[in-house]
């Protein structure tokens, strides 16, 4: 990696005034410079997000809990919804307030963890670091000044600390108990907008006018949440007092470190579940008259089949995303065997299974849960398997229909003889206002049709109608469902997608016009690492955009 | 500290009300620390209208919400008093109880148009949909403006002479939620949005949880209680020393936290309710994947009537479906989300009109049980504001003319009830404006931007 950061111009963009030259030597005009080349100073034209402060999410809180009081720890399920805002919990989060039930929640859930310490008189002195018989005993501030730094993750001041005992002296004088004071003071903590909000508002530096710098203690945080789901551990916390997390070299080490530890495999799920939409598979709809396969249950062992072949591709086969689109290595139970017509899995366990060489399933987009979430409670919906794949994995547009346009397909004449969806599909194409955009989603849909609703295989539809899935894809013949992942890994824009929504999810916002050279660097080095996803995360924690935030103009 | 749309709201509304009423707690007086309600006949005055001390029964002001619209051809009644529905239609279920319905119609939402977006802030809250972002194949937004029964509750809170619990309430029924098109489709009470961030109140949809967080929570000794009100206190200290260092959506986002968390302090110094706490209800879990939509909305409706009966808010919100649902009605022969439904099924859309009916059961349901509760000489409904609404009028169109909405309630005898207003294209705030005097407010005018009116519905008005 060079050291060396590139020659900015007089107005800080390369080439505006004709000094293009690098310091070193080096043209820089034309020149892909790569995801980390560029040294620890940002791309001059870079214009990143303003800061946001996030509210943790509920796997966040959990971890946090954790880290804060030890184990073992019940946790508490009674917690504000994660909720989804362009797909992402990590978007909603940065967006969301606390409402008055959220509060609620927040102020049992902080109880209801410390009564679990408190009422253990072993744990809650290792807690405390000592017995104090009354609250001025300095060890109650020495308790609080580490209990909020570790929950707040920085450094906590003084007066911060002062606020904390005169609270618990004066509710241990109410209650007339010491220990109780300092559980209320404790329930402060974890109750301030410091510990349920990950606050990173960044700092101004002199060699970046114009943004802020995320200092070492946010990027601690940062790290850690994003790729552990995690507060910063010890290590961390090191690097963040000594303010060494501002190098790239710093920054990468760590990040190659984290992805090592258990907990980033959750983690990096949790983002494949957003990308994938499949937390929605959780209330799988389906008819039982239609479909005999479905059980209350079925629809979390197809998210869990997506999270395992995720996790599986990532951490422990080749590594690369675009296999996910065609490789025949999955996990399966019983019920989800029913649905594939696997023989022999046998009780709610996932294992691991692979489907012959030329079976009908290779990769996500012929599992079970993709083809399920995107169709409806009886039928198959080709424009909505399209759409997704068009929308989601390519992240094109495809403009909804027009205010005021009757969208329903015209009832089957009796007197004709029975069509296919698809054939009936086929008015979109007649119709100017329909043709444009359907004609992005229904052909990759049909290729799908084989798959029922639930994503079994069939060789007729509900009517004993003979299935065409042979399509075309952006001009590529595609004889079966099984084919589509090949093709679709092969678009350059499946790889640009992923980095662009892991980029988006990491921040927390979409990507705005000022970004789209971070993301272009972030997307040269995807591509280079051949598509591997640990190299992405890596890739994005030492982005500018990750690193940096435009400050906020006017009052 | 940055106003909120609320506050500003606030400002607005008390410089037109005047100063509000005096918070009186009316039982304090007897020495107890409950508020003992539901309301018992010695605490009122001979006719039954009023409490002995000579503050009246409270209003209730409720916010009712139905995804997706209904069959025009169905709902539509015959026009003016005493309105009757086509025969079949969807209204039927209502016929009951007419007396206390109004029915209004040929409303248009007046605000910039998008499917869906817009005719669920217009009739939620008398003013635009806040649009985020363009995204993908549509666009995310929130409400801009506070839906309406947070506006009541503003009202409620400070000039009622009851004090209650909680400033208000927000159940669902139904359980599908929309999460790719921002927080409408996904929720029905907002706070309003300054600058982007998503302040909503999110509504309980678990009978055990609604029940456990009511009637479950046990008595608290009041040293404890003072105990976690400080704790509250120094976390809302520790909240403004944080806003001085935040951006201007942030500082929004905490302001809301702040008033959450002094909500909650206040709860823990107002005086207990006295409910008598219902048995737990359970869960009610889909049999072979149909949820159980009678049996939720039935435990959910009894919970709710309790709480407003007993004191607990004079505000609440039923988010039944939400806006674009995809909620299953099997039980009327629907084997589809109804969003999917409606845009697929052909005419003469014969489960749509199903559907649309089906559901106006379920609010008669939950009407039924406030007229059955009574209060003093009347009934809780007689006591209650309530203004029923969807975001559009037929779903395979999503019109927003057209569109279909209900008052209900006497409004404590603000509201005259059995009346249909038929419109020409009028604004749909004022069938808002005309709920909010119904629940005592002293408006003449509400709405925002493109939205405004100054113009009730005499006709629904006493």
């Amino acid at each position: 990696m060079a050291a060396t950061a590139c020659y900015r111009g007089a107005d800080g963009r390369p080439g505006s005034d004709g000094a293009t030259a690098g310091t070193d030597g080096t043209a820089t005009d034309g020149v892909d410079t790569g995801g980390t080349d560029d040294g620890d100073l940002p791309d001059a034209d870079l214009e990143p997000a303003p800061p946001t402060i996030h509210r943790l999410t509920q796997a966040q809180l959990h971890n946090t809990y954790l880290a804060v009081l030890g184990t073992p720890l019940e946790l508490p399920s009674d917690l504000p919804a994660d909720d989804l805002l362009y797909g992402f919990t990590s978007i909603a989060a940065a967006a969301a307030t606390i409402s008055p039930l959220a509060a609620e929640q927040y102020e049992a859930a902080a109880y209801q963890v410390l009564d679990q310490v408190w009422s253990d008189p072993v744990r809650r002195a290792a807690l405390l670091g000592c017995e104090p018989a009354d609250a001025s005993d300095p060890c109650v501030a020495e308790f609080f000044a580490a209990f909020a730094k570790a929950a707040w993750r920085r450094p906590v001041a003084t007066e911060e600390v002062d606020a904390l005992v005169a609270l618990s002296a004066s509710i241990a004088a109410d209650l007339g108990d010491v220990s109780a004071g300092l559980k209320h003071g404790a329930a402060s903590v974890l109750q301030s907008p410091h510990f349920l909000f990950r606050v990173e508002i960044g700092v101004e530096d002199p060699n970046v006018p114009g943004l802020l710098r995320y200092t070492s203690w946010e990027m601690a945080s940062r790290l850690s949440y994003l790729i552990l789901a995690a507060p910063p551990d010890a290590e961390l916390i090191a690097l963040a007092e000594g303010d060494e997390l501002g190098s790239v070299e710093a920054i990468e080490a760590q990040a190659l470190r984290l992805l090592e530890d258990p907990r980033a495999r959750p983690a990096l799920v949790g983002f494949f579940r957003d990308f994938m939409n499949i937390a929605k598979l959780d209330a799988l709809d389906k008819s039982v008259e239609q479909f005999p396969q479905m059980t209350a249950t079925l629809g979390v062992s197809m998210r869990s089949e997506l999270e395992r072949m995720f996790e599986n591709t990532v951490f422990d086969a080749s590594g690369s995303f675009r296999e996910l689109f065609t490789t025949r290595e999955t996990f399966l139970n019983e019920e989800l065997a029913r649905v594939y017509g696997v023989e022999g899995v046998v009780g709610p366990e996932l294992r691991p299974h692979t489907f012959a060489d030329g079976s009908h399933r290779a990769g996500m987009l012929t599992s079970a849960g993709f083809l399920a979430v995107n169709a409806h409670k009886t039928q198959t919906s080709p424009t909505h398997r399209g759409r997704f794949v068009r929308i989601q994995l390519l992240c094109e547009d495809v403009p909804p229909p027009p205010e005021g346009v009757d969208t329903s397909l015209p009832a089957p004449d009796p007197n004709a003889p029975p069509q296919t969806l698809r054939e009936r599909l086929e008015i979109h194409r007649e119709s100017p206002s329909c043709a444009g955009c359907h004609e992005l989603m229904d052909p990759i849909g049909f290729a799908f049709e084989n798959f029922d609703a639930i994503g079994a295989w069939r060789e007729v539809d509900e009517q004993g109608l003979t299935l065409d899935s042979a399509t075309q894809i952006n001009g590529t013949p595609v004889a079966s469902g099984a084919e589509v992942g090949e093709v679709i890994a092969q678009l350059p824009q499946a790889a640009e997608c992923i980095a662009q929504r892991f980029y988006e999810h990491a921040g927390a916002h979409l990507v705005e016009p000022g970004e789209e050279g971070a993301v272009q660097e972030l997307v040269d080095t995807f591509v280079a690492s051949d598509y591997d996803f640990r190299s992405l995360v890596v890739a994005l924690v030492v982005n500018d955009g990750f690193r940096y935030a435009r400050a906020e103009v006017g009052p | 500290m940055n106003e909120t749309a609320r506050d500003r709201y606030m400002k607005l509304a008390r410089r037109r009300l005047g100063a509000p009423a005096t918070r009186r707690t009316f039982l304090r007086g007897l020495g107890g620390v409950t508020i003992g309600l539901p309301i018992f006949s010695y605490m009122l005055n001979d006719h039954g209208e009023a409490f002995a001390g000579g503050e009246s029964i409270p209003t209730r002001f409720g916010l009712y919400f139905i995804g997706n619209g209904v069959h025009m051809g169905q709902f539509t009644p015959s026009v003016g008093p005493d309105w009757q529905p086509p025969a079949g239609g969807s209204l039927e279920p209502l016929v009951p109880l007419k007396e206390y319905v109004s029915v209004v119609t040929g409303m248009s939402v007046p605000t910039p148009r998008h499917p869906h977006h817009s005719g669920m802030s217009a009739v939620c809250s008398g003013g635009p949909h806040l649009k985020i972002a363009d995204v993908r194949d549509t666009i995310v937004s929130t409400m801009k403006y506070p839906s309406v029964d947070q506006v009541a509750a503003d009202y409620l809170t400070t000039a009622t002479p009851t004090p209650t619990p909680y400033r208000s309430l927000e159940i669902a029924v139904t359980r599908f939620r929309g999460t790719d098109e921002g927080t409408s489709f996904q929720y029905l009470s907002h706070n309003g949005s300054v600058a982007g961030e998503t302040n909503v109140n999110p509504s309980e949809e678990s009978p055990h949880a609604f029940w456990d967080r009511l009637f479950n929570q046990g008595t608290v000794e009041p040293l404890l209680r003072k105990a976690r009100a400080s704790v509250l206190d120094s976390v809302g200290t520790q909240i403004q020393d944080l806003e001085g260092k935040l951006g201007t959506k942030d500082k929004q986002r905490l302001d809301q936290h702040l008033t959450s968390i002094r909500e909650l302090e206040a709860r823990l110094s107002a005086p207990l309710a006295d409910c008598e706490p219902p048995a737990d209800p359970g869960e009610f879990p889909d049999i072979g994947s149909n949820e159980q939509v009678v049996e939720k909305n039935a435990v959910m409706t009894d919970l709710m009537v309790l709480a407003l009966a007993c004191g607990l808010t004079h505000t609440f919100s039923v988010l039944y479906s939400t806006c674009g649902s995809g909620a299953v009605f099997w039980m009327v022969g629907a084997t589809d989300g109804h969003h999917y439904l409606n845009h697929t099924e052909p005419a003469p859309w014969t489960v749509g009109a199903a559907v649309a009916r089906f559901n106006m059961e379920q609010l008669a349901v939950f009407l039924t049980k406030m007229r059955d509760t009574t209060e003093g000489a009347g009934n809780l409904l007689a006591h209650s504001s309530i203004l029923v609404s969807t975001e559009h009028s037929e779903g395979w169109t999503h019109s927003q003319d057209d569109m279909p909405m209900l008052v209900c309630g006497h409004g404590g005898g603000r509201l005259r009830g059995n009346v249909h207003y038929r419109g020409a294209g009028d604004n749909t705030t004022r069938p808002l404006l005309t709920a909010l005097r119904g629940a005592g407010l002293p408006l003449t005018e509400f709405g925002y931007e493109e939205g405004y009116t100054n113009a009730p519905l005499a006709e629904l008005e006493v």
